[in-house]
């Protein structure tokens, strides 16, 4: 069987500076999984590759079998993926219930879109603040409309880069819970993250980049238990 | 035989000197503030009128040029601390109030001066090879087209305010930070593009009869070069320039002005298709490659 | 509007004929820049390519009912080009002041290619271009009526020709920019790269509302031409490519309704100016430019129909109160 999500010997330098150097990294169907590693080890363009907002330099992704390497990030999304970004990335100057919408609408018929629309609210918790801008909400809440509007393309593949900067830990236990249950009902989910305790939480898996390339793999176990993580991620978490 | 590849030089020559003398400054102040500067085509107009003001005021040619030139500089330091100043976080605002700037100086001076006024002639002197004829002061605009680069290379490469210039360019917030003032450099540096602008038209302003709105005649020029040159002067608009006057001579010398004009801007829009970022940009990342080559 | 021409002079409904043909292409502006934020310089080049298509077709098609099949050609030719520039323009990723300047130099291209063709030589079937003076002689849009009569569309008749071309126009827009494609639209503007990653082709999108946008001036520039039987370079090239952005800015890019009223406003006060001095009244359009983005960069109109709202507003709720 194809894998699900595969990417192989992907690179991307911009000017002359190597951001990804040849990443090997297949995700499973079923899977929440985490990708770590310090600032700068790539995980952000990694994604961006994934998505289709950066051309890779070299390399091949496969999505669910199919090559979708030079695709326009549209066709992807159409695919069955869909991304939250690192910073909020919500139409600011649009109502929330409008960005909701714009994210609903090309797969939900015209007669059911009022009910998904405030299925979607109820879960995010934002349906009091659905007229506001949603330029105007706290940064948790535009985290989560942002993942709400992920979420209203009813993906077969989530990705989530920092999905819970900014929150407080309760929040960030709650997101957690969330992402669980999605996974439940059969969405696959890649997740960048720094804060541990959420990674040991959700993650199925763990892949930890290191200047651009893949560092080591394995279950949050065998991670946390790897000297040579500890010493250039942990380690680094710790001292600080 | 010779004549006709010189021939073709001098045509290449006198239209890769327009492109550059009518797109230098223009691309200085995009470069910069990513302000497309639609009163560019009225900064030309302004030294060309003052130039020809001054000469039959009694004064030689060149002084008068180089005076039109402070004189168009200085009114476009005045343009960026009452008007630009104000929009540099909205670009679009700035093409539309430096447009509505132009309307009212290119109709306010129709009003005041009516139509057309006769410039000083251009300077004689002529020069054959073979059976042509060729203009001397077509060469002296030459001249100055590589001048115009010369001098921008040294001002932005090799002076003081060229570093902080650059470092204003790449990240104006951490340059601000640093202690450089990023408003006394976005004003001389748009007051350098509305120079080189009235340069322009000083030179010009011998070859061509002036009106008010001559600035149209530069800046279909000025636009197409820029756009194809992207935010670099050097690494942009000079490739931009020499590329855009090899399509735009020869297809002078096959059908004529007009045709080298509409051959110019398909070209132009066939560009961007492939370069959607400009030659700078393309320019930079071969440098940088090369660079990582070597190490 | 229906009543109008009841009570007034056939010179004065002749004239607001004129003063909305210009409408169409304000309309198309005010969804290209202020729905979908692509700023374009062009609506003149497309004025000029309906305006010349429907001289050049009706000139070679003689009169009659043929007219309407020039109008339909000429609005063609204006999708057409829209089509190849947008193409172009938006698949290399031009945007923001590049997408204003190269549709800007497009249309001064076209003014200054047109303004040469004087000479015999330049003609297009039975139609001499003319150069700077202007294309000539066209019939205007002509209905073959009952019994073999024919209804010239002068004068009244094309005053409801237009307005109802106007009502179809306005309403049909009101519901795009309320559909989807609308909220998509919006959205692009707001952030494209966002509505990518919603699986929206953003390129699609933008290159369907460029050819909406510039078919509408491309709709006023054979409205106009039918209507004077004349079209000339000087509607194309500078300063007219910059009546447009000033009706629409001044009015209030992000309303159509706002546009509509604005814009026929802005163009009957400035025939009142023109008729003293054209110079004079392009000085105010400038000014009027400036003004708008140094002092109410969302335009007069929408700032005045949001200021009288809120006053309704706010007496509601004290009445609400009391």
């Amino acid at each position: 069987m194809a894998e699900f999500l595969q990417a192989t010997g992907v690179a991307k330098t911009f000017g002359g500076l190597s951001a990804v150097a040849g990443v090997d990294l297949s995700v499973d169907e079923g899977d929440i999984h985490c990708l770590i590693g310090p600032n700068g080890a790539g995980k952000s363009t990694f994604f961006k590759l994934i998505v289709g907002t950066y051309a890779p330099s070299a390399g091949t992704i496969a999505f669910r079998g199919e090559n979708i390497t030079g695709m326009p990030s549209s066709a992807r999304v159409r695919r069955g993926m869909s991304i939250k970004m690192q910073t909020p990335s919500v139409f600011r100057e649009l109502p929330v219930r409008q960005n909701i919408q714009i994210a609903l609408q090309h797969h939900v018929a015209k007669t059911d879109l009022p009910k998904e629309e405030e299925r979607l609210l109820a879960l995010m918790e934002l349906s009091a603040d659905a007229d506001k801008l949603a330029g105007t909400l706290a940064h948790g809440q535009q985290q989560w409309l942002e993942i709400g509007m992920a979420l209203a393309l009813k993906p077969k593949l989530l990705l989530l880069d920092e999905p819970t900067a900014g929150m407080s830990t309760e929040e960030t236990f709650r997101t957690g819970e969330l992402i669980k249950s999605l996974n439940a009902e059969g969405m696959t989910v890649l997740v960048v993250e720094h804060d541990m305790a959420f990674i040991r939480q959700v993650a199925t898996r763990v892949t930890v980049l290191h200047f651009g390339k893949v560092f080591a793999r394995g279950s949050i176990g065998e991670i946390i238990s790897d000297p040579r993580v500890a010493e250039i991620y942990l380690g680094k978490t710790h001292a600080a | 035989m010779l004549a006709e590849i010189f021939s073709f030089l001098y045509q290449f020559a006198d239209v890769f000197a327009f492109l550059i003398l009518a797109s230098a400054g223009l691309a200085i102040v995009f470069g910069m503030m990513g302000v497309i500067n639609m009163a560019h085509g009225e900064f030309i107009m302004c030294g060309a009128y003052v130039t020809v003001g001054l000469v039959k005021a009694g004064f030689p040619l060149v002084l008068a040029q180089a005076l039109a030139t402070l004189a168009a500089a200085l009114i476009g330091v005045i343009v960026e601390l009452v008007i630009v100043r104000k929009l540099y976080k909205r670009p679009l605002d700035s093409l539309l109030a430096t447009w509505g700037l132009s309307l009212i100086v290119t109709q306010g001076m129709l009003l005041i001066f009516g139509g057309s006024m006769s410039g000083p002639g251009t300077p004689e002197g002529s020069f054959s090879v073979g059976d042509y004829t060729f203009s001397v002061y077509r060469l002296v605009l030459f001249a100055a087209a590589l001048g115009v680069l010369a001098f921008i290379y040294i001002v932005f490469m090799r002076t003081k305010f060229g570093v902080y210039a650059r470092a204003t360019m790449q990240n104006a917030p951490i340059a601000q930070a640093l202690g450089v003032k990023v408003g006394r450099i976005y004003a001389l540096s748009f007051g350098i593009g509305a120079g080189l602008a009235g340069l322009c038209g000083a030179l010009y302003a011998p070859t061509m009869t002036l009106i008010p709105t001559m600035g149209a005649t530069f800046i279909v020029e000025s636009f197409v070069t820029v756009v194809v040159g992207g935010a670099n002067v050097l690494l942009g608009t000079t490739p931009a320039g020499v590329l855009l006057a090899i399509i735009r001579s020869g297809l002078n010398a096959w059908g004529g002005q007009i045709i080298g004009q509409i051959g110019m801007l398909v070209a132009v829009i066939l560009i961007i298709r492939v370069l959607p970022e400009g030659i700078s940009s393309y320019v930079a990342r071969w440098l940088a490659a090369m660079e990582k080559a070597k190490s | 509007m229906l009543v109008y021409p009841a009570f007034a002079d056939s010179y004065s409904v002749g004239n607001t004929a004129y003063l909305l043909a210009w409408v169409f292409m304000a309309l198309g502006l005010c969804l290209l820049w202020g729905y979908a934020g692509m700023l374009s310089f062009g609506q003149t080049f497309f004025f000029g390519i309906g305006g010349y298509g429907y001289g050049v077709l009706a000139l070679n098609f003689g009169g009659g009912g043929m007219t309407f099949v020039a109008l339909i050609l000429a609005l063609a030719l204006a999708a057409l080009a829209a089509v190849i520039l947008g193409y172009f323009m938006i698949w290399g990723r031009i945007g923001g002041v590049f997408f204003g300047i190269v549709t800007l130099s497009a249309t001064l291209v076209l003014a200054f290619f047109l303004g040469q063709t004087a000479g015999p030589e330049w003609k297009i079937g039975n139609a001499r271009l003319n150069g700077f003076n202007g294309m000539k002689g066209m019939d205007p849009l002509t209905l073959p009526w009952f019994g073999g009569s024919q209804v010239y569309f002068e004068g009244t008749y094309l005053y409801y020709l237009i307005v109802a071309l106007l009502v179809i126009v306005y309403l049909l827009l009101r519901m795009l920019v309320n559909s989807r494609f609308g909220n998509v639209i919006v959205a692009i503007r707001e952030d494209p790269q966002r509505a990518e990653l919603l699986g929206y082709d953003v390129r699609k999108y933008q290159l369907v509302t460029f050819v909406i946008g510039s078919v509408l001036a491309g709709m006023s520039g054979a409205v106009y031409c039918s209507w004077g039987q004349f079209i000339a370079p000087s509607s194309i090239g500078l300063p007219a490519a910059a009546m447009p952005i000033v009706w629409v800015a001044f009015s209030g890019r992000s309303d159509l309704t706002a546009v509509l009223v604005g814009a026929y406003f802005i163009l009957y006060f400035f025939q009142m100016i023109t008729v003293q001095s054209q110079q004079a009244a392009l000085v105010l359009m400038g000014a009027m430019m400036l003004g708008t983005v140094m002092i109410a960069p969302q335009g007069f109109f929408v700032g005045i129909t949001r200021w009288i709202g809120g006053v309704l507003a706010r007496r509601k709720a004290a009445q609400a109160k009391g």
